[in-house]
């Protein structure tokens, strides 16, 4: 079906990402249920929600992190459901956590050497041209766990770069970030997207979600409840309710 | 570039010293000075695959053991010399290490410790059993031979050889991958990093020294038995000398061996029954105060590049 008409190849080619009717349980507990999304490229997405729900657990479905029960995720045009988490990712979706994960007895420019097999002195000036951007060259030599919170953040946010990849999932980027870093922050975004990558973020600062996305998914209990432009999300009766209960 | 090559001079000399030691040393120096190359290349190996990656091998002389047995099997029951049987110790230690590597490196944490652990009771049962070919509880005996300069060589090389690929993994990306796993294996793998293969090759690179030793060990002595091949003490002793001298590191194993083995001969010397006691004494202070090793605490604090 995917492949039989040139209407369904035209759209092919601007999509990203596609997810269908994906589900997640955890014993008794459905922590997504019969998600289905699309991401097309150049664009930059939101997932909100409550915690609790599933905006995570869609994150590791869609990486690998976590096995999918059901359903399928399509990317560059070849399922991935199913496979490791680092064949997904040489693949070409990067990601950051929730909680900063750097390796910490690296130092910031290894945390960014590690992750790429390019040629060594190719490599090497594209960390610390990172390392500049995000101004954390003089740290260069310093073990990732010497720095501070919002310097291991935007450390990961640079090493999820080093890959090049086209998607870029980001799980709450502006977290315990102070303003002038998170501006930033969002001007890199910002530069991705026009760059042609499309960017999808777990964000519970609305101001963020609102002034940085295009298109809003809001999830509750692991199902979709919504589904548009920041300004229609936030009128939406379901995600008010969602947010606020009746 | 001057203290580059200021180390490197150093590094010479102290390889042409011991290239000549036999030359005028005493057979106890001899003796002594091979069983550090011994402990140089068990430690520097249960480094590739403990310090590096972090999966803590509880087991590791199951593949000196391996590679004694094979060794000795081929020489005094096929008649092979003794360098070729010491290279297929070393080849049979990586076989059962692809073996059992590829179930147990599946396990994390304490579960691939006691994983090997295990491996090595197994082991050691095999041997007693099968005792046609190995010689059961009563141990196997060699052709004399005395074969202790050539063999002091064949452990300076593999020393040297151990060391040197360390040296190169360190400072290599292949090694910085095979640290994020120890680091963070998610993070790891989400950042494309095929982390059950590198495991893997660690594991293997780490099984192939101890075969070796095993094998030269076991000529060297001229008897093995179970007991003396596979005795859990050997491994915890590499552990503690990687532990003192700085897991992680290039000349981390090489120092702790040497230091280790040099308080342990003293000491075992004047006061044996003091032996156990400092054993443990050492354990206890360098996981109290310096978790890192010697070498380790230097690096963290004056930021020493890996090629220490």
């Amino acid at each position: 079906m995917l492949t039989v008409n040139g209407i369904r190849d035209d759209l092919m080619a601007t999509t990203v990402l596609e997810i269908e009717r994906l589900t997640k349980r955890f014993g008794g507990v459905t922590a997504v249920d019969g998600v289905s999304l699309r991401l097309e490229a150049g664009r930059i997405y939101g997932l909100i929600g409550p915690n609790g729900s599933g905006k995570t657990t869609l994150f590791n479905c869609i990486t690998g992190v976590e096995r999918r029960d059901e359903g399928r995720v399509v990317f560059g045009g070849g399922r991935i459901d199913g496979l490791k988490p680092w064949e997904i990712a040489q693949k070409g979706i990067g990601r950051t956590f929730q909680l900063i994960r750097v390796f910490p007895e690296l130092s910031a420019l290894e945390n960014l050497l590690v992750v790429t097999r390019d040629n060594l002195a190719a490599a090497r000036e594209r960390a610390l041209e990172l390392l500049r951007f995000v101004k954390l060259e003089e740290l260069r030599d310093e073990y990732a766990g010497n720095l501070s919170y919002g310097q291991q953040k935007l450390l990961e946010f640079v090493r999820v770069l080093m890959r090049e990849p086209t998607l870029i999932l980001l799980d709450e980027p502006a977290a315990g970030v102070n303003r002038t870093l998170l501006n930033d922050l969002l001007d890199a975004v910002r530069h991705l997207r026009n760059q042609g990558r499309t960017v999808l973020l777990v964000e519970h600062d609305m101001k963020v979600v609102m002034g940085l996305c295009e298109t809003v998914f809001v999830l509750d209990h692991g199902e979709k409840i919504a589904e548009g432009a920041p300004g229609v999300i936030q009128t939406d009766e379901r995600v008010i309710e969602a947010y606020f209960g009746r | 570039m001057i203290r580059r090559g200021a180390a490197l001079a150093a590094l010479a000399a102290v390889v042409a010293g011991l290239a000549a030691y036999p030359g005028f040393a005493s057979g106890y120096g001899v003796r002594a000075t091979l069983q550090i190359f011994m402990w140089i290349v068990l430690a520097s190996s249960w480094n590739l695959i403990s310090g590096l990656t972090g999966y803590v091998s509880f087991g590791h002389v199951a593949f000196f053991g391996a590679g004694a047995y094979t060794g000795a099997i081929l020489v005094a029951k096929v008649g092979w010399p003794w360098l070729p049987a010491a290279l297929a110790g070393g080849v049979a230690a990586v076989l059962l290490a692809l073996v059992i590597g590829y179930p147990c490196l599946r396990l994390k944490g304490p579960y691939f410790a006691i994983a090997l652990l295990g491996l090595n009771e197994v082991l050691r049962a095999l041997v007693s059993y099968f005792e046609g070919l190995t010689g059961g509880g009563n141990g196997l005996s060699l052709p004399t031979l005395d074969a202790t300069i050539p063999i002091y060589y064949a452990m300076g090389a593999s020393a040297a050889s151990v060391t040197l690929l360390t040296y190169v993994i360190i400072t290599s990306r292949f090694g910085l991958r095979l640290m994020t796993i120890r680091e963070d294996e998610v993070a790891a793998e989400a950042m494309g990093i095929d982390t059950a293969r590198h495991k893997l090759y660690a594991f293997l690179l780490s099984a192939a020294g101890p075969g070796i030793v095993g094998a030269l060990t076991a000529r060297d002595q001229g008897y093995i038995e179970p007991i003396s091949v596979f005795p859990l003490a050997t491994t915890i002793t590499m552990i503690v000398m990687v532990l003192l001298g700085g897991k992680g590191t290039v000349w981390g194993p090489v120092l702790g061996a040497v230091v280790l083995f040099v308080a342990q001969e003293v000491v075992w010397a004047r006061y044996p029954y003091v032996h156990p006691l400092l054993f443990g004494a050492i354990i206890v202070a360098v996981v109290l105060l310096m978790p890192r090793g010697v070498l380790g605490l230097l690096q963290s604090r004056y930021r020493l590049p890996r090629t220490i």
